[in-house]
């Protein structure tokens, strides 16, 4: 390698302007063709690369899937053919995503990812690169950092030539609804999920997860009142504009709202616990009917039912004047 | 700097790593998977799968599908392998179709296209075979169809090792847990040691299919896996997400399923009555008022969503009431044979049901109590407290648990 060659990365002064959000789907994509390729290989960062698929509006990006490709030949030659085919499949089951990008597994993007890069400008006038970084996970674990980056292809002039370098892109992870709770309950193994308690402190770890992030924020501004932190005035009135947003919840429209749903949610418990007790009146009733019949002769089957009908009817009825009330 | 970049990726391209115990489920051993495909110890025992393993990823992808079908099934296969007595699932992948119950008409249409699939996957390196399906049940629980008996039956007479998998993607949102199950179909003809399954709550137009084949298959018990390198994605992944955690709202998310629900439940309490008034023959049962409540019912319905949530409790209620005074009269014309072995009444399952509806629904107004707790004050300004409301729903929740 030589090293007076120019970085294929443009120094983090530039930012890409992008917003990208990453999905779970391809980051365990990714993981997963990584783990087989090392299983396979018995490497630890062998070669892989893939397709992106998402959505692209304007500078907005959200990456939703991923394939795997394959390379025809010497190493970094995309086997276009393959690409088409799998691209059509993809587009046949999920008809919004289009090809946005590629991923693969390295350290930093080097002039190999430049030239796979001028392979699929066909696909996409300038496709993301996302990389996972196999260094150790561990140290990534610690710093609660994703292996994760995100590159946008731009074209530097240098010397009166052209040539396409990288700038690194920030990106944050979203999930659907679904996603998340999927998400959720492979990340805890399996573990009871579903009950009170689980969904108590699912809501916990989200708020200590909010909680802490505050006290951050609160310390960075006593240090700056201290005059020990730097003042960043652009950090300083983002959170001004944050706690002038609050509180979040008085709008009447939104209180009228809010307590309908929770007259719902109340109306909803009350008839599971009348259901409950007609249940249990129920058996009461079944009981007394089977006690008060046994001690009689066959032929006289008349009271005991009788006024065990009489009982529930009088119990129904009054059930019914209740939800009238409530009706109106 | 690049040079330094291309010395660590040779060497972490060259550092080998010993197999991480994690990580042995994801290898494909092609000899050993044959030597057990040629054996085909499954035919001896149709009890021979035990569980069902599936990976977070596959898992996951599974779910995002369902989710997107809406209110259509969806459907999809699976590639994995044999491990001792599980199915081990280690991707899955979407099917061209969707609908209601076409399955096996839908398999031939996607036919040309999972062969397609199929053997481009294998191109890209990838050694498992294909060992399952899965489809959704939008709303309706995870079990099998009288079509889904059917397909899963001749999947596994031409192409055992084979396992059905099944996906509520709104019971999942509506718990919060992914609503999944996996099963095997029995061979023809064997009757299975009567095994109690867990209740589970099936729509009222669909029990008939349910209890018809209930006894032709079994489920498996299904158990999630991940590789080291998942593991450590996944812990770092919630990190990010928790976000999402309290910007949802539960609640308004599952509006038109909670309302589907009640008025299942509605629905089904009125035929309790109804057949307990017919087994009773008596027709001095309060049947007018009934009608009423029905008529009251779907014209709460029709007012449209808000109105139903608010009118189909009293509806349903109300049922309840009648239903179960009715049960007592029917049982106790029924007390006189002698004592039969007790089933759950009607009346029991519809308080399994309304228990569940009303657990859900808490969980998510706990959910939204706590939000708005937190974003509801302002430092300086003095607020009322609201956390005397959260504990009395968690009470609440907690004795209807
Ligand atoms: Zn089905």
């Amino acid at each position: 390698m030589e090293t007076d060659e120019a970085p294929t990365v443009l120094p983090s002064t530039t930012k890409s302007s992008l917003s990208i959000s990453l999905h779970p789907v391809p980051i365990l994509n990714i993981s997963g063709h990584l783990t087989r390729l090392r299983l396979q290989t018995r490497k630890y960062a062998p070669f892989a690369f893939g397709a992106l698929l998402g959505t692209q509006n304007g500078r907005e990006v959200e990456i939703v899937n991923s394939f795997e490709l394959i390379s025809s030949g010497a190493m970094p030659k995309v086997d276009h053919g393959f690409l088409a085919a799998r691209k059509e499949q993809y587009k046949q089951v999920f008809p919004s995503l289009d090809f946005i990008g590629w991923y693969s597994v390295a350290v930093a993007p080097t002039p190999m990812h430049i030239a796979i890069h001028e392979q699929l400008i066909g696909y996409h006038p300038t496709p993301l690169l996302l990389v996972l970084q196999p260094t150790s996970t561990d140290l990534q674990k610690d710093s609660g950092v994703l292996p994760f980056k995100a590159y946008e292809p731009t074209v530097e002039i240098r010397d009166r030539k052209s040539r396409n370098v990288y700038i690194e892109a920030p990106y944050k992870i979203e999930t659907g609804e679904a996603e998340r709770i999927a998400v959720d309950s492979t990340a805890k193994g399996g573990a009871e999920s579903g009950t009170l308690s689980s969904h108590l402190q699912t809501q916990r770890a989200a708020i200590k997860m909010l909680h802490d992030r505050i006290l951050a924020l609160v310390e960075y501004v006593s240090n700056c009142v201290a005059g020990t932190a730097q003042k960043d005035h652009e950090i300083l009135r983002a959170l001004a504009a944050l706690v002038a947003s609050l509180p979040a919840s008085e709008n009447k429209y939104f209180r009228s709202e809010f307590e309908d749903e929770q007259s719902d949610v109340l109306l909803t418990t009350y008839l599971s616990t009348l259901t409950k007790s007609q249940n249990i009146l129920n058996d009461i009733v079944d009981k007394y009917v089977t006690m008060t019949d046994m001690g009689r002769e066959h032929g006289g089957h008349g009271g005991g039912l009788r006024s065990g009908k009489r009982r529930g009817e009088f119990i129904g009825a009054r059930g019914m004047r209740i939800m009238e009330d409530w009706a109106r | 700097m690049d040079s330094k970049i291309a010395f660590q990726t040779f060497s972490l391209e060259n550092d080998i790593k010993e197999v991480d115990p994690k990580d042995k489920l994801f290898d494909f051993e092609e000899a050993e998977q044959r030597r057990v495909v040629k054996e085909e110890p499954w035919k001896k025992d149709p009890h021979y799968f035990k569980s069902c393993k599936i990976s977070a990823v596959a898992l996951i992808k599974m779910v995002i599908h369902a989710r997107s079908g809406g209110i259509y099934e969806i459907m999809g296969l699976m590639a994995g392998k044999v491990d001792g007595d599980s199915i081990v699932i280690m991707d899955s992948f979407a099917l061209p179709v969707q609908g209601t119950e076409t399955r096996v008409n839908a398999q031939n249409e996607a036919n040309e296209y999972m062969v397609q699939f199929i053997e481009a996957t294998r191109q890209s390196g990838h050694k498992e075979s294909i060992i399952g399906w899965y489809h959704s049940h939008p709303g309706y629980g995870c079990w099998l169809s009288g079509i889904d008996v059917n397909t899963q039956d001749t999947n596994q007479k031409y192409q055992d090792p084979f396992v059905a998998v099944v996906i509520d993607p709104n019971r999942t949102i509506s718990a919060g847990k992914v609503d999944i199950g996996a099963f095997r179909t029995y061979p023809e003809g064997y009757k299975p040691p009567n095994a109690s399954t867990e209740y589970q709550s099936i729509p009222l137009n669909k029990i008939e299919d349910f209890g018809v084949h209930a006894n032709q298959y079994y489920p498996l018990d299904v158990q999630i896996f991940k590789s080291k390198l998942d593991d450590d994605l996944l812990g770092l992944l919630w990190n990010k997400y928790w976000v999402n955690t309290l910007s949802s709202s539960p609640l308004i998310s599952n509006r038109a399923y909670a309302v589907s629900q009640l008025n299942d439940l509605a629905a089904k309490l009125a035929k309790g009555q109804q057949t307990a008034q017919q087994r009773r023959g008596n027709p001095e049962g309060l049947v007018l008022p009934t009608g009423a409540e029905l008529a009251r019912l779907t014209a709460a319905n029709k007012a449209g969503d808000k109105d139903a949530m608010i009118m189909s409790p009293p509806a349903n209620k109300t049922s309840a009431a009648k239903g179960k005074e009715k049960d007592v009269s029917a049982s106790g014309a029924v007390s006189l044979l002698p004592p039969k072995p007790v089933e759950d009444s009607a009346l029991m399952k519809a308080v399994k049901d309304s228990t569940k509806i009303a657990s859900e629904a808490q969980h998510g107004l706990i959910s939204q109590m706590l939000k708005d707790i937190i974003f509801s004050n302002r430092p300086g300004i003095a607020a009322p407290s609201k956390t005397g409301s959260v504990e009395s729903t968690v009470e609440t929740a907690m004795a209807a648990e």
